[in-house]
């Protein structure tokens, strides 16, 4: 069978599949769902420095292609976080991303600080995109990202993502800004800022009206937005993300250059899809004459491959 | 201490989920927006708690599954109470037996396990908030002081014979007015339906014991991962399809 594991920050992936921040919490629901072991790695859900409780309903919508969400980053606080949530996660048969967000620099310094001597973290998911929250999106602005990945990466000493959003319009200078200023990769994109209306009543379907847009619409402008940041960044490590619900879509953002793939809409829709892919991915290789997943990383940037 | 959620958890962790392709056995449109549905499949159990759902997704479907209270289980499968409307609703009114369903469950937790079970309770349900209701009285038939299921019209008469129907438009009266005046102290209220007839139940009763309200959000994952149907509470944010649905009135001060 074709070798799906990866390798990315000296550590080994069991498969490229990352379950993205957000649609899989921290994890502990999906583990009576899929064996966790076969999928490369979990990012948990958002935390920030002090406890939020998230959006009013409605906080989802359907879409003619996917979902609009508007959770409003709940959490319990990084402090709860650290003492609670983070024993029992730990001991998940899976590698750990933490994915923290914060409103100023220096407030992401202080939550860092309190995750300092939190184990078993491989990587923070720096998140400056999420369209949700008060205060505009921090990804949208180059300099602010170069401002608060500095700080991300001096205040842990684990490899830092940072995720950006996918309709900033300057997605390469502000991943230029943050890989600048140390990190170790991108995690693109997160979903798109979209809007929908109900008929019946005239009136924005979420509470908070805009949310984001997550499901299949949204896998072209992922694909797009990794393949120039490939194309920019030969070396940056960058986890593919948006709009991936079966094999197809997660071989085209290995083609477009993803080292790592995340799922977010599709495990809402099928927890179980992390480790049917992983699955899938090495059956599709075996068909196709490769011994493994790294052969046709970034392959759409080498001129593809003649059918086999 | 052991959470409802956590115990519940443990007395379904031995595979008794499932997740499976079906196809629709029997489709009858009972009214012009109501029609039931008996889904089939091998591996389907053939017992769900009153108050747990299912979750169902036309194979293929690009969107989020939709998440349907169950009216019956049987040997021959899972009844549903569906609303003509909606993509999963769509397909299961036009094409039912033509389409692949995934079905997965149940989920959420049984209304039995988060209400005092030394009460009887008057079920005040609103259209196909009736539905866990009768599934609750199929179930714990000795829990059931009266019920009141109210619909628009009275087409939703065929619903299941021999459950009476109350036509809200035909009779002038609403079905938290009826409940009123069955209601006796002593009695405890269980009520699922539109937020505005909850509304009304919460805030005639919202200083009486037993009053526990099933509500309804849109559901994601339906597993309590996603946040998706967290709502407010006084215990802190919890979970509509994990923690609930069911949830007692004195926790949404929201609602009263």
């Amino acid at each position: 069978m074709a070798d799906v594991r990866v390798e990315v920050f000296n550590r080994g992936f069991a498969s490229p599949v990352v379950l993205a921040s957000g649609p899989a919490g921290f994890g502990l629901e999906l583990e009576r769902e899929l064996d966790l072991s076969s999928v490369g790695a979990l990012t948990a859900k958002t935390i920030t420095l002090e406890p939020r409780p998230g959006n009013p309903q409605p906080r989802l919508v359907d879409c003619p292609c996917g979902a609009l969400n508007s959770i409003g980053l709940e959490n319990p606080g990084v402090d709860r976080f650290a003492d609670e949530a983070m024993p029992r996660i730990a001991a998940l048969p899976i590698r750990l991303f933490v994915s923290v967000a914060a409103t100023s620099p220096d407030e992401l310094a202080t939550l860092l600080d309190r995750l300092r001597g939190v184990q078993a973290i491989d990587a923070i998911e720096l998140n400056l995109s999420c369209p949700n929250v008060n205060g505009g999106v921090i990804g949208d602005d180059p300099r602010e990202v170069r401002a608060f990945t500095r700080v991300c990466v001096q205040g842990t000493g684990r490899p830092v993502l940072v995720k950006l959003p996918g309709d900033a319009g300057n997605h390469i200078e502000a991943a230029e800004a943050a890989l600048a200023a140390g990190a170790a990769g991108l995690t693109l994109i997160n979903t798109l800022r979209g809007l929908r209306i109900d008929r019946a009543h005239g009136r924005p379907f979420l509470y908070r009206e805009i949310g984001g847009l997550s499901g299949p619409a949204i896998l072209p402008v992922a694909l797009a937005r990794v393949y120039e940041a490939r194309r920019a960044f030969p070396d940056a490590v960058i986890v593919g993300t948006g709009g991936i619900c079966d094999v197809g879509g997660m071989l085209e953002m290995l083609f477009a250059g993803a080292n790592l793939v995340g799922i977010g809409f599709a495990v809402m829709a099928d927890p179980e899809l992390p480790q049917r892919l992983g699955e899938e991915l090495s059956a599709w290789l075996d068909e196709h004459g490769f011994d493994n997943v790294t052969q046709v990383t970034g392959i759409a940037h080498r001129g593809g491959f003649d059918v086999r | 201490m052991t959470t409802t959620t956590e115990a519940n958890d443990a007395a379904t962790r031995d595979g008794s989920r499932f997740f499976w392709h079906g196809t629709v056995l029997r489709h009858r449109q009972v009214s012009e927006r109501y029609a039931r549905v008996l889904l089939e499949g091998p591996k389907l159990p053939t017992h769900i708690a009153a108050g747990q759902f299912v979750l169902l997704r036309a194979q293929e479907d690009p969107c989020l599954p939709r998440a349907f209270s169950v009216l019956t289980t049987s040997i021959y499968g899972i009844e549903l109470f569906v609303k003509s409307e909606g993509r999963v609703r769509e397909k299961l009114s036009a094409s039912p037996f033509e389409t692949v369903f995934e079905v997965r469950g149940p989920y959420g937790q049984p209304y039995i396990s988060k209400i005092n079970p030394r009460c009887q309770y008057v079920l005040v349900g609103g259209g196909s908030g009736c539905t866990p209701l009768i599934h609750f009285a199929e179930q714990h038939p000795d829990l059931v002081a009266e019920t009141v299921y109210g619909f628009r019209t009275g087409d939703a008469g065929r619903l299941l014979p021999g459950v009476p129907i109350l036509a809200e438009s035909e009779e002038d009266v609403t079905a938290a007015e009826r409940a009123a005046e069955l209601w006796k102290p002593g009695l405890g209220i269980l009520a699922c339906g539109p937020e505005p007839m909850l509304r009304l139940l919460a805030q005639r009763y919202r200083r009486q014991p037993d009053v526990y309200v099933s509500l309804e959000a849109r559901i994601g994952c339906g597993i309590g991962a996603c946040l998706g149907c967290s709502i407010s509470t006084t215990s802190g944010p919890q979970r509509v399809c994990r923690d609930g649905p069911l949830f007692a009135l004195e926790e949404l001060p929201w609602l009263m």
